[in-house]
């Protein structure tokens, strides 16, 4: 199991990268719902991207690491994707504002991924974070919070 | 009003949610597959809402300038990448790596395309991400 692997610097510049496409797809799909519906907005990536995807699929042929099926609820993952585009419009259109909904978004994200490590949740690897984790949280928390709110001019 | 509050948390539990499963999907699969599939089911329910919803094609999309649809391609690479560190780091460290990045690079295209903020607050924001990244990365989880 991949997991049996130290985690390696690689690792962390990959995650930390991939938080950059964020800000790509926020600029991309934000730009998108100027013009047209919010659905639209999260229709048209999904479309687009799984054409992608398909291209990917047949070109690199990656083997499947594992011979055991994956349960069925394991495909979910894109209606719970699908479903925070609806909830964060909904939050967003309120007194919340964007930089409110994002804030709470980044606690949600924070609280949900502490209990999924600590349990071993769907049967991933089980890892306790200990205070060094905290601490780090609590660093990146308050300095999200200092961006989201004087970061940029309303 | 608090029932936005809950929206917005649970929008984030969401997020975390989706991250988890197309990581225990990649670990049966491959990330490219875990990223594939967290495509076409959300187009599917996606689908879903819009004919349910209707006013799918409403506004005007095709004035957008033609790099607005671009995030679907973005969107595969931020999965398959999800789902590739998710069970190498796990999943908190993988949220905060995530959020650290994408508040930096945030603030990099902000202050490249000119829009206003106080520089206080870019540098110190910054300044405590880069901090806690780095007690973070001394880190060693036990397991």
């Amino acid at each position: 199991m991949s997991t049996d692997n130290p985690p390696r610097f690689i690792h962390y510049l990959g995650a930390f990268a991939a938080g950059g496409l964020i800000t790509l797809m926020l600029l991309t799909n934000g730009t998108l719902a100027q013009y047209g519906t919010l659905l639209f907005s999260s229709w048209v990536p999904h479309l687009t991207g799984t054409v992608l995807a398909i291209l990917i699929l047949l070109t690199v042929r990656p083997a499947r690491v594992a011979p055991k099926r994956p349960p069925l609820w394991a495909y979910l993952g894109g209606v719970s994707g699908g479903l925070t585009v609806i909830a964060t419009s909904a939050a967003m259109n309120s007194a919340l504002a964007l930089s409110g909904t994002i804030a709470l978004g980044l606690a949600g994200q924070i609280v949900f991924s502490l209990f999924a490590d600590a349990k071993g949740l769907f049967g991933m690897a089980q890892r306790m974070p200990g205070w060094r984790d905290f601490a780090g949280l609590a660093l990146i928390a308050a300095g999200a919070l200092i961006l989201i709110f004087y970061g940029s001019a309303p | 009003m608090s029932l936005f509050i809950i929206l917005a948390i649970g929008a984030g539990l969401l997020v975390g949610l989706s991250r988890q499963l197309n990581g225990r999907l990649a670990l049966s699969t491959n990330a490219w597959e875990s990223s594939f599939w967290n495509h076409i089911v959300g187009l599917a329910f996606v689908s879903l809402i819009a004919l349910l919803a209707g006013g799918l094609f409403g506004g005007a999309p095709l004035d957008a300038p033609w790099w607005a649809y671009l995030g679907g391609p973005i969107g595969v690479l931020f999965i398959a990448a999800g789902s590739w560190a998710i069970n190498r780091i796990g999943a908190a460290q993988t949220a905060m790596l995530i959020i650290a990045g994408q508040m930096i690079s945030g603030v990099a295209i902000d202050m490249a395309m000119g829009v206003q903020g106080q520089l206080w607050a870019r540098m110190l924001g910054v300044a405590l991400i880069l901090g806690g990244m780095w007690v973070t990365r001394t880190a060693k989880a036990k397991r």
